[in-house]
């Protein structure tokens, strides 16, 4: 049995060690890495930005009006060349009216990167805490007089790799992987809408929903699960091999980082 | 999108590339830098039943489903609107073939009548009585074939309409339940993100205290007593979420067979009126139609007139002889007026109620695609509906997710915490997730 000296004691190392551990967040905060994190969503918000995007959508419902007055009477195949031939034409337009925009922006995120020393740059919605928030001085810079100067030097190398995983989609075993489980979905989902159809009540229909469910995870599980097992492990076998510390998607990555795409794709090969 | 559901299941399965799962090198801190698998972590979030719920329910129309019939048009529906615009367009036809078969055998019984006459005028011709009585046989024969034809048209419309009735009233009552199913549908949403948000708001209100008293239990150093003292607290704690919880759930439920019980009776009476709307529409349409016909068999030519035909400047012209005793001529032009307009108006008064009907027919399909248009829009307003309060409830779970992941990053002098990693190796980030996951079930132990 403790003596009331010895709970005293203990009490009041409990209350020293409790305020300790709610104190420490204040001594991690100060160390500060070279990841920096910008909202895009801000950039996106700038007049300039803002402007642009009028101009594309007056450009776009003008270019609509048209293409649908052309598409009235024409055949299915013409139809579906000149919905092609409007998207292009919208993608040009984007171009044109965002490149330059686009490019600015970069060199202002290069030139703060560089000037704090980060050596990559992600977006802020991929960060739960800590790094440092560069938004501010590169909106500054975007909407400052003249243009932003580029950094004389590229970014130090990183311990952040990313894969572009459009590219790691396209390799045969993913490929046929995903394509498989594509047919499947497409369907069960036919076979499903007919069940759905069938359904008396809200039971019933939750209960098509549930096994439609266990159907899609299972075949996921069956033929998904083992290619993305093989990625993943490729992803971390060059990680570690290049003493990385961990790796994102290409488009979570606004400046720097390594691309380690060629060789996970390679080693999938 | 196949591509996405690879990518999607990479960031869903390999939020981290080492021990599946594993906790990393937990307080190496490898260049300061954590991460987590938020899906992981939402998945454990006590309000995820919810947010599955949202998203089950997207999936359910996505699938269209939960009002199937409601927001794809029925196929059949446009399929039986044009068999029974066919039959009408038929019907008419039928019509139109009939009187100009009466107009036919008209002139002819006509020419006879006149070749008649003008043989009476001269010597053996047919008496008046002998042409009357030819006309009249032929009246007779051609009336028996239109009112034999009249019966099988009306019989053929009332099963047409027996048909769309049928379907009419199939589609409403779907219409209608799955108006009531979408409306109790929201309703339980609504209250499930109210008794979720209150749960939210519990547990952060408590937040401060929990995590004071979690921390109190880990110490060694805590003797006995206190240990329990605090272990007490915590569960009081506990045990007031969940009462304040239940209380509110119980009232939910309530509301709920209320609600359920008022959708019910309110289907039950739209369907009477729709059915009631649809069954009266019909007769008044049968019974037109069986006037139109009537007035169609009564209208088969009376004993015609005797009238001759003559081509002038290349056009047919009507004349009577007037050679003719005065008398006859007259009665001859007066029968023929007399039939012609009688014929002229039984075409015109056939023909019309013909297009009466079938626009009738029209207007009663566009209100049942009225109907479904109306279904349709609400239905993809519910999906909008559901897509926000979803996002809603997952920014507000992460959100409370992130606080917690901050708390333990801070506590182990994390300085940077990222999420959607898609692996690191062994050395590499702290992963902080079992950590996380530990805290954010604790939240409604």
């Amino acid at each position: 049995m403790k003596t009331p000296f010895t709970r005293g004691r203990a009490a009041a190392l409990a209350f020293a060690l409790g305020v300790a551990f709610l104190a420490m967040p204040a001594i991690g905060a100060t160390d500060v890495t070279d990841i920096g994190s910008l909202d895009q969503g801000a950039l996106a918000a700038l007049p300039s930005f803002q402007a642009a995007n009028k101009q594309l959508n007056d450009y776009g419902n003008g270019l609509r009006g048209q293409y649908i007055r052309r598409a009235q009477h024409a055949s299915q195949a013409e139809q579906a060349r000149l919905g092609n031939e409007f998207q292009q034409k919208m993608a040009d337009k984007q171009r044109q009216l965002f490149g330059p925009l686009f490019q600015k922006a970069q060199i202002a995120i290069a030139s703060v990167a560089s000037s704090k020393n980060l050596s990559v740059v992600v977006d802020k919605r991929i960060v739960v805490f800590g790094g440092q928030d560069i938004t501010p001085s590169v909106r500054q810079l975007l909407t400052g007089i003249g243009d932003p100067v580029p950094p004389s030097s590229t970014p130090p190398p990183s311990k952040v790799g990313y894969v572009d995983q459009s590219a790691i989609d396209q390799t045969p075993r993913v490929k046929a992987a995903a394509e498989e489980f594509g047919k499947f979905k497409n369907d069960q989902d036919k076979i499903f809408q007919d069940k759905l159809k069938n359904a008396k009540s809200a039971a019933d229909r939750d209960a098509v929903l549930k096994d439609y469910r266990k159907t899609l995870d299972d075949k996921q599980n069956a033929t998904l699960k083992p290619v993305v097992d093989q990625t993943r492990n490729a992803m971390s076998d060059v990680a570690k091999s290049k003493g990385l510390i961990l790796v994102v998607d290409k488009g979570n990555i606004v400046f720097g980082g390594t691309d380690i795409t060629k060789d996970v794709v390679d080693k999938l090969k | 999108m196949r591509a996405a559901a690879i990518a999607l299941a990479l960031l869903a399965t390999a939020g981290c590339a080492h021990g599946q799962g594993s906790p990393g090198p937990a307080a190496s801190g490898s260049g300061a830098v954590g991460y987590v698998r938020m899906d992981e972590l939402v998945q454990k979030h006590p309000l995820y039943d919810q947010l599955a719920r949202y998203e089950r329910s997207i999936e359910a129309f996505d699938l269209s489903s939960t009002a199937p019939q409601v927001a794809k048009t029925d196929p059949q529906l446009a399929q039986r609107e044009a068999e029974l615009q066919r039959e009408l367009r038929d019907a008419a036809d039928r019509t139109n073939k009939l009187l100009n078969e009466k107009q036919r055998q008209y002139q002819q019984e006509e020419s006879a009548a006149i070749a008649a006459a003008m043989a009476g005028a001269g010597r053996t011709g047919p008496s008046a009585a002998q042409i009357a009585g030819n006309v009249n046989a032929t009246a007779a024969q051609q009336q028996s074939g239109v009112a034999a034809q009249a019966q099988r048209d009306l019989d053929a419309y009332r099963k047409t309409l027996q048909r769309q009735d049928q379907a009419q009233i199939a589609a409403a009552q779907k219409a209608l339940t799955d108006r009531a199913d979408r409306t109790y549908r929201a309703k339980v949403d609504e209250l499930q993100a109210k008794e979720s948000a209150l749960s939210l708001k519990l547990a952060s209100d408590d937040a401060a205290q929990r995590l004071a008293l979690r921390t109190k239990l880990s110490s060694l150093a805590l003797d006995d007593a206190v240990r329990e003292e605090t272990q007490k607290q915590l569960s009081a704690l506990d045990r007031k979420e969940a009462d304040a919880l239940a209380a509110q759930r119980n009232r939910d439920q309530q509301t709920l067979l209320t609600l359920n019980a008022q959708l019910h009776e309110q289907v039950q009476h739209d369907l009477n009126a729709q059915v009631a709307s649809i069954q009266s529409r019909s007769i008044g349409s049968l019974s037109q139609r069986r006037q139109s016909l009537t007035q169609q068999i009564r209208s088969v030519p009376a004993p015609a007139p005797v009238v001759r035909t003559q081509i002038v400047n290349g056009r047919p012209q009507q004349q009577i002889d007037a050679n003719l005793p005065p008398a006859l001529r007259a009665r001859i032009e007066q029968l023929h007026n007399d039939y012609q307009k009688r014929f002229q108006n039984d075409a015109k008064t056939t023909i019309a109620q013909f297009k009466k009907t079938r626009d009738d027919l029209s207007r009663r399909y566009n209100e049942l695609h009225g109907i479904d248009a109306g279904s349709q829009a609400g239905a993809a307003a519910q999906i909008a509906a559901l897509r926000k309060k979803h996002d809603d409830l997952y920014d507000q779970m992460v959100a409370q997710i992130d606080r917690e992941v901050k708390l333990i990053a801070q506590q182990r002098g994390i300085s940077v915490v990222l999420t959607n990693v898609v692996a690191s190796p062994p050395a590499g980030g702290v992963d902080l997730t079992p950590d996380a996951l530990k805290d954010i079930e604790s939240l409604h132990e």
